[in-house]
């Protein structure tokens, strides 16, 4: 491939799973993320992969559960209400330490909702949705560029801590088209043939199991785990900054809503206000340490997303300073328009800056 | 001369944990015996699943990875899947109670039969939720008494139970379904030689295989290990015959 081509957001996470070595994807159909499974339905049949259609999502990332257990690069996708339904086997995944690639394309909740495009999914990405001390790592792209790039990520990250990855798109990112170019996978290969199972050939039988009854034993797996955890957090944050280096105010904003951000930074600029965007592309470990460095030159914070102010509290977790945070963000359903926000920021700045502007 | 030894494929140095006189210890040895006299250890994958069948890869030298409850051919589904994408073909073969099978995970179940999945599935039924200490099940008798029937299964409050041997039959991709029970030598034998099937068949290609052993609960019917038999030989094979209903090579 390697050519510029216009690509809907959906076929471009497929497109470069593919291109990242996918060999196993099952799923369930949910708008707004059903051309993943299409486009893969074809292409993966005819490369003589696996491809199921499952009868539920749970069986979806359970097959994915079994598939990742023998070192295949596994994908499964769906959206907000469904992958809610995948919460067991995601923290059966990471207990196990299993690589699994699992595609929200996140449309509107509570509940069953409907397929507008939301943010609503970030507290079920990025806290754990299932039980127990567990983390997923989280990516989320803000165009299909990163739709391409941060897919092939996700199953380098996957293999290289054994932990499922939550590439975490939203249906106006799933649906739209723009340029992308799908490259060559730049990631190396990571070793799993000292754990996957592929029967006991030459070696003792291998164990793939959740359940301890040693109190010590799973006491130890989880103290593991928390150290696995903490290497991710110190190698792995990955962030975009625009215009920070002299700003007075920031906005803090994922996704798409970072990508739209954008041009509300832009708008202020042009009136001469010192305005920067902080935009976490890992929200999963979430760059908390650049933010606090932030924060002790910034007078003010402005958190934008599309729900009632989930990443919020991890902006606000990270300032130490005196600094201030302000959330513009909407029910999920009824996409924040620049005008809106524009309108929002407005009035935050009367308050805080009267006499100033 | 022949020698009756412990089967290769169950660990060495290790003894099973289960309630004396529990059926789960001579069906495990059972299906070990199948993979020595196969000789498919070194490429065989099983599938643990939630309940007193979990212990699994406790006694077996086999890779394994354990489900969670009820998803164990959904699981078996993704290893076998996964190896033949790498044009490996593995043995996989769930190991499941009647709760993980047949209620809990009846979806991901009746699902992988009607793919014609080429997976092997083993479905001990007790007729109870033996680990948590013998409540109702999908597969517990009419009038059965357990600790959440206590004046036994009835319509009114429980239901009907599940004959699973027979609605597998009924896929469309099952290549083969049979219920046997192990309350004597000759059911032993007979056990054996189902499973064995089910494992050949798997081998072949066929599609689903399925094998349901009645088995005793000694703890929690309450019994003591020969009256389960009894039990088991003159009641529940009156509500679950012991039978083959599907096999694809034999009408």
């Amino acid at each position: 491939m390697s050519e510029k081509e216009l690509l809907k957001g959906n076929i471009a996470i497929a497109a470069s799973a593919l291109n990242s070595g996918c060999e196993c994807y099952f799923g369930y159909p949910i708008t707004p993320q059903t051309e993943i499974g299409e486009y893969l339905s074809y292409e993966m049949q005819k490369r003589n992969l696996a491809y199921v259609c499952a009868e539920s999502e749970i069986a979806a990332i359970n097959m994915a559960l079994g598939a990742a257990s023998t070192g295949a690069k596994v994908m499964t996708s769906s959206s907000s209400c469904a992958v809610s339904l995948m919460q067991e086997a995601i923290s059966y995944a990471c207990c196990d330490e299993l690589p699994i690639v699992i595609v929200n394309v996140m449309r509107a909740g509570p509940g069953q909702g409907y397929i507008y495009p939301s943010q609503g999914d970030y507290n079920q990405s990025t806290k754990g949705g299932g039980n127990g001390d567990y983390q997923v790592i989280v990516l989320s792209p803000s165009s299909v560029q990163e739709c391409v790039d941060l897919t092939s990520r996700a199953f380098y990250l996957a293999q290289k801590y054994r932990n499922p990855v939550i590439l975490l798109a939203d249906g106006m990112l799933g649906q739209m088209a723009e340029p992308a170019i799908i490259d060559c996978n730049k990631y190396e290969e990571i070793d799993n043939s000292s754990w996957r199972l592929d029967g006991a050939k030459n070696r003792p039988a291998r164990e793939i199991h959740s359940l301890e009854p040693s109190q010590l034993k799973l006491n130890q797996h989880i103290l593991n785990l928390k150290k696995k955890y903490d290497l991710i957090e110190n190698s792995e944050v990955d962030y975009e900054e625009y215009m920070t280096d002299d700003a007075d105010i920031i906005i803090t904003a994922f996704g798409t809503m970072g990508r739209c951000a954008k041009e509300v930074v832009n708008h202020y600029r042009m009136q001469g206000v010192k305005m920067g965007l902080f935009r976490p592309i890992t929200l999963y470990p979430f760059p908390l340490i650049r933010l606090r460095e932030l924060s002790y030159r910034v007078k003010t914070f402005i958190d934008i997303e599309m729900n009632l102010g989930q990443m919020l509290k991890d902006v606000q977790l990270a300032i130490l300073s005196n600094a201030s945070v302000a959330f513009v963000g909407k029910p999920v359903g009824d996409w924040l328009k620049k005008e809106e926000m524009i309108e929002a920021i407005d009035n935050i700045i009367k308050e805080q800056y009267a006499g100033i502007r | 001369m022949q020698v009756y030894a412990k089967p290769k494929s169950i660990k060495e140095n290790s003894s099973f944990t289960f309630c004396s006189g529990c059926d789960h210890g001579l069906a495990l040895k059972l299906v070990a015996s199948v993979i020595d006299e196969l000789d498919i250890q070194q490429d065989t994958i099983a599938v643990a699943s939630s309940g007193c069948s979990v212990f699994l890869y406790n006694f077996l030298e086999v890779d394994c990875i354990e489900s969670p409850h009820g998803r164990a051919c959904a699981v078996a589904t993704g290893v076998k899947r996964a190896h033949k994408a790498r044009n490996n073909d593995k043995i996989v073969f769930t190991y499941q109670g009647d709760g993980d099978f047949a209620s809990i995970g009846l979806g991901e179940s009746i699902h992988s039969a009607l793919r014609g999945e080429n997976i092997t599935a083993i479905c001990i039924n007790n007729t109870n939720y033996g680990m948590t200490g013998g409540q109702l099940g999908p597969t517990t008798a009419m009038g059965q008494i357990t600790t959440t029937s206590p004046t036994g299964r009835n319509r009114e409050y429980h239901g009907f139970p599940i004959k699973t041997a027979e609605h597998i039959a009924l896929c469309e991709g099952t290549a083969f379904s049979a219920r046997v029970a192990l309350y004597d030598i000759k059911n032993i034998y007979n056990a054996k030689n189902m499973i064995k099937k089910a494992f050949e068949y798997q081998k072949k290609g066929l599609g689903f295989s399925f094998v349901e052993i009645l088995s005793s609960c000694p703890t929690n019917w309450k019994l003591s290990p020969s009256d389960s038999h009894k039990k088991i030989k003159e009641e529940l094979t009156k509500v679950y015959p012991l039978k083959v209903f599907k096999d694809v090579l034999n009408g």
